[in-house]
């Protein structure tokens, strides 16, 4: 019985067949000039919420089409819907996070000649969607201050793969026992070249710098054009 | 709980391995999974318990490796364990570090008979 007993050696990755799926989705994007931003963050952050704000600014100037990802529910893409902005909802029927595959089946719902930006709101969930490539251009947290400064800290996975962070919720801080000096200074440390931006979605401050940076991001992406 | 997604894959890679070998059990399963991923050993276990039931991999051992974070730093080039996930080089204080290490999910090795 011995005898038959042997390793065999794989070295594969587990994330392969999204990863690659992922990898077509970029060259969508990229094919089509259309810069593709993957939103996280926990249950009530405020990520709906920023859309909706900040939706409005942006489409001014740009087309913009949104994915939206959720358990059950097509309540986010309703609020998103209103604006007249093409909106696509994926329901993960109890998964915690989107995958490249999700996001790939619901691409031709979308007319991509005329789509200048894709937000991708994933599901709520600050642990999860970390790991799994969409295919974006680049991650983008939205924690409320609300939820503590400890956060980064011990979320340092995300915090580290994202290009841009919104604290949101900056009308709270007085309310609150959240320390902003350790959140910047953790943020920071985890990722010194992370954008952050400190907004309150309820009275709009800090939303034009924020609208300004991602308008500016397409830009970059759409003159960089290969 | 993404780690049944993960043992997904890790499924998706054994079946394949072992379509090309004369396998009839798998005895152990070697995953080494960085410790700058979100991958919970206890929930792989769990994960890796539903997803063997009825298969080859059934009572199968699962080994999970568990991979500290490593980083290189960009302007020295000084290489050192990433310990707090505060990135911070101790030899020039540069913040600039690219990770080395500690980002893997693989799948490493299977032990069959």
């Amino acid at each position: 019985m011995d005898q038959s007993r042997r390793e065999i050696e794989v070295m594969a990755n587990l994330l392969g067949s999204n990863d690659m799926q992922a990898e077509v989705n970029r060259t969508h994007f990229r094919n089509n000039n259309c810069l593709t931003i993957n939103v996280i963050g926990s249950p009530g952050a405020g990520k709906t919420t920023l859309l909706e704000k900040t939706l409005p600014h942006l489409i001014l100037d740009l087309h913009v089409g949104v994915i939206e990802g959720d358990i059950f529910t097509s309540k986010d893409a309703d609020r998103i819907a209103v604006h007249e902005i093409p909106v696509i909802q994926i329901n993960t029927g109890g998964g915690c996070h989107l995958d490249s595959k999700m996001v790939s089946k619901v691409l031709p719902e979308f007319d991509w000649k005329a789509t200048d930006l894709m937000i991708i709101e994933n599901v709520g969930n600050l642990v999860c969607p970390a790991d799994f490539d969409l295919g974006e251009a680049f991650k983008v947290i939205v924690l409320s201050i609300v939820e503590g400064d400890d956060k980064p800290s011990k979320y340092p996975v995300i915090f580290r793969n994202a290009k841009a962070v919104v604290l949101n919720k900056m009308d709270f801080e007085l309310l609150t026992d959240v320390n902003m000096e350790t959140m910047r200074h953790d943020i920071r440390a985890i990722n010194p070249e992370i954008e952050i931006f400190e907004v309150s979605c309820r009275n709009g401050n800090g939303l034009k710098a924020w609208t300004s940076w991602l308008r500016q991001e397409v830009t970059t992406y759409q003159a960089n054009r290969g | 709980m993404h780690e049944m997604s993960l043992m997904g894959g890790v499924f998706e890679v054994i079946e394949r391995t072992i379509s090309q070998h004369d396998v009839k059990r798998v005895l152990q399963v070697k995953l080494k999974v960085g410790e700058l991923t979100n991958a919970e050993p206890d929930a792989l276990d769990m994960a890796f318990e539903a997803y063997s039931k009825d298969t080859l991999c059934e009572g199968a051992e699962l080994i999970v490796e568990r991979v500290p974070v490593r980083g290189r730093c960009r302007s020295c080039r000084n290489e050192f364990p990433v310990k707090t996930m505060f990135f911070l080089c101790p030899n020039c204080q540069n913040t600039s570090i690219e990770v080395i290490q500690g980002e893997e999910l693989l799948l490493e090795s299977l032990e069959v008979e």
